[in-house]
């Protein structure tokens, strides 16, 4: 029994640690970002080059994607309210629920899946070729040079393709609106306006670029502790993608807490 | 002093390889572009120029898994050679280029490159003295 709770609370007390640990080195990214000797000429190469890798080259799939995804949702969406006699909360529903909490979701899963995954193995490889003590050992700050660009492309990658997203669905609530409920689109316009809430979209745009600083910090960190052995590279990247999409969880629901308020 | 040999340190051994997604040029062109700031631009037509002159311009566009021993050591070398006033240790050149019958072709190269370091040194076993034409200790 005393073997069970001292268990439990060697396993809590790892979590805890493990957690402050990361948060403390998410707090020594942040504060590098705003550090002007971070954007060396070399670092800026670096940023652009994952801005094209993560926000352009995915462009068709994401496009394609959201067009079809957001269509199926926005249909299934109006139909259930014009079933239940909800047309009044159309709006809300589209505001408050679709842009706001589902586009910005859609876009991190698939950016997760795509990108998160690809920075988590790029670092362990890295770690395991010993590039990381190249690095290191020509003096390369590995935070200003492999950390803050892919940080900083996470978020603006998320906040571009998120209101990119957003834009789709409320293109597709256009078309929608007018076959399931008869509406114009001055009407539907007139109504997405009188919906907006100004604070629901300032947090929904706060909400993408926390998840596009972890979605990418933690595959890095995750990455980076990989050992020099080839066998550790899928055991990093294991651990690294159940953290960021523990991750992405936790940021959701502090959202909607903070919404709540 | 000491501080300074530090900074100065440029080594060129296989405990320090390429970066692997990076071309060979990318990798030479990293060094003064992050520490001297030197636009990307710039630092990349600097290191197709050294490339070239040890004429290997060909494999600029070359990552390290595609390189042969004897032009990955020859872009080591050049990379070690864009630190500021570079005191280059090169660490069992034969080891890195197994096929090398003597010393004298990085020679070649190292003279071809000598006015981008400030000195060069070179770090084997004394077994191997021969090979070297019996110079240096």
């Amino acid at each position: 029994m005393i073997s069970f709770w001292e268990n439990l609370g060697h396993r809590a007390t790892m979590l805890f640690l493990a957690f402050a640990d990361t948060i403390a080195f998410s707090g020594r990214v942040f504060l590098r970002i705003f550090q002007r000797k971070t954007y060396s000429s070399a670092m800026r190469e670096v940023l652009v080059n994952q801005i094209y890798f993560t926000s352009v080259q995915i462009l068709p799939v994401f496009l394609l994607v959201s067009i079809v995804f957001g269509s199926l949702l926005i249909g299934i969406v109006f139909t259930l309210l014009k079933q239940f006699g909800l047309t009044d909360f159309i709006g809300h529903v589209l505001m408050g629920l679709i842009v706001t909490e589902l586009a910005p979701f859609l876009t991190v899963l698939l950016i997760t899946l795509r990108s998160s995954a690809a920075i988590n193995t790029e670092m362990a490889v890295m770690k395991v070729n010993r590039e990381i003590k190249t690095l290191e050992t020509f003096r390369i700050d590995v935070i200003d040079y492999l950390l803050a660009p892919r940080v900083i492309n996470g978020i603006i990658s998320i906040v571009l393709l998120s209101s990119l997203c957003s834009i789709v669905l409320l293109v597709s609530g256009i078309l929608f609106s007018r076959l399931i409920f008869g509406m114009g689109m001055d009407v539907y316009s007139k109504i997405l306006l009188i919906s907006t809430n100004f604070s629901d979209i300032v947090i929904a745009l706060v909400k993408c670029g926390i998840f596009g600083f972890f979605i990418t910090l933690i595959p890095i960190r995750f990455g980076l502790r990989a050992s020099h052995e080839l066998t550790s590279i899928p055991v990093a990247v294991s651990r690294g993608m159940v953290n960021v999409f523990s991750a992405i969880l936790i940021i959701e629901v502090l959202s909607l807490v903070t919404k709540l308020f | 002093m000491t501080q300074n040999y530090r900074l100065q340190a440029a080594p060129v051994s296989s405990d320090v390889p390429l970066i692997s997604n990076q071309e060979a040029y990318l990798n030479i062109a990293l060094i003064k572009a992050y520490h001297e700031n030197m636009p990307m631009r710039e630092a990349r037509r600097l290191a197709l120029e050294l490339l070239d002159r040890l004429g290997l311009a060909h494999i600029a566009l070359r990552r390290n898994p595609a390189l042969t021993p004897e032009e990955r050591f020859y872009v080591m070398l050049l990379r070690a050679a864009m630190v500021r006033d570079a005191r280059i240790l090169i660490d069992q050149p034969f080891k890195m280029i197994p096929q090398l019958k003597d010393f004298a072709p990085v020679m070649a190269a190292l003279k071809k490159i000598d006015d981008l370091y400030f000195s060069c040194h070179i770090y084997d076993y004394s077994w191997m003295k021969e090979k070297y034409g019996g110079a240096g200790s």
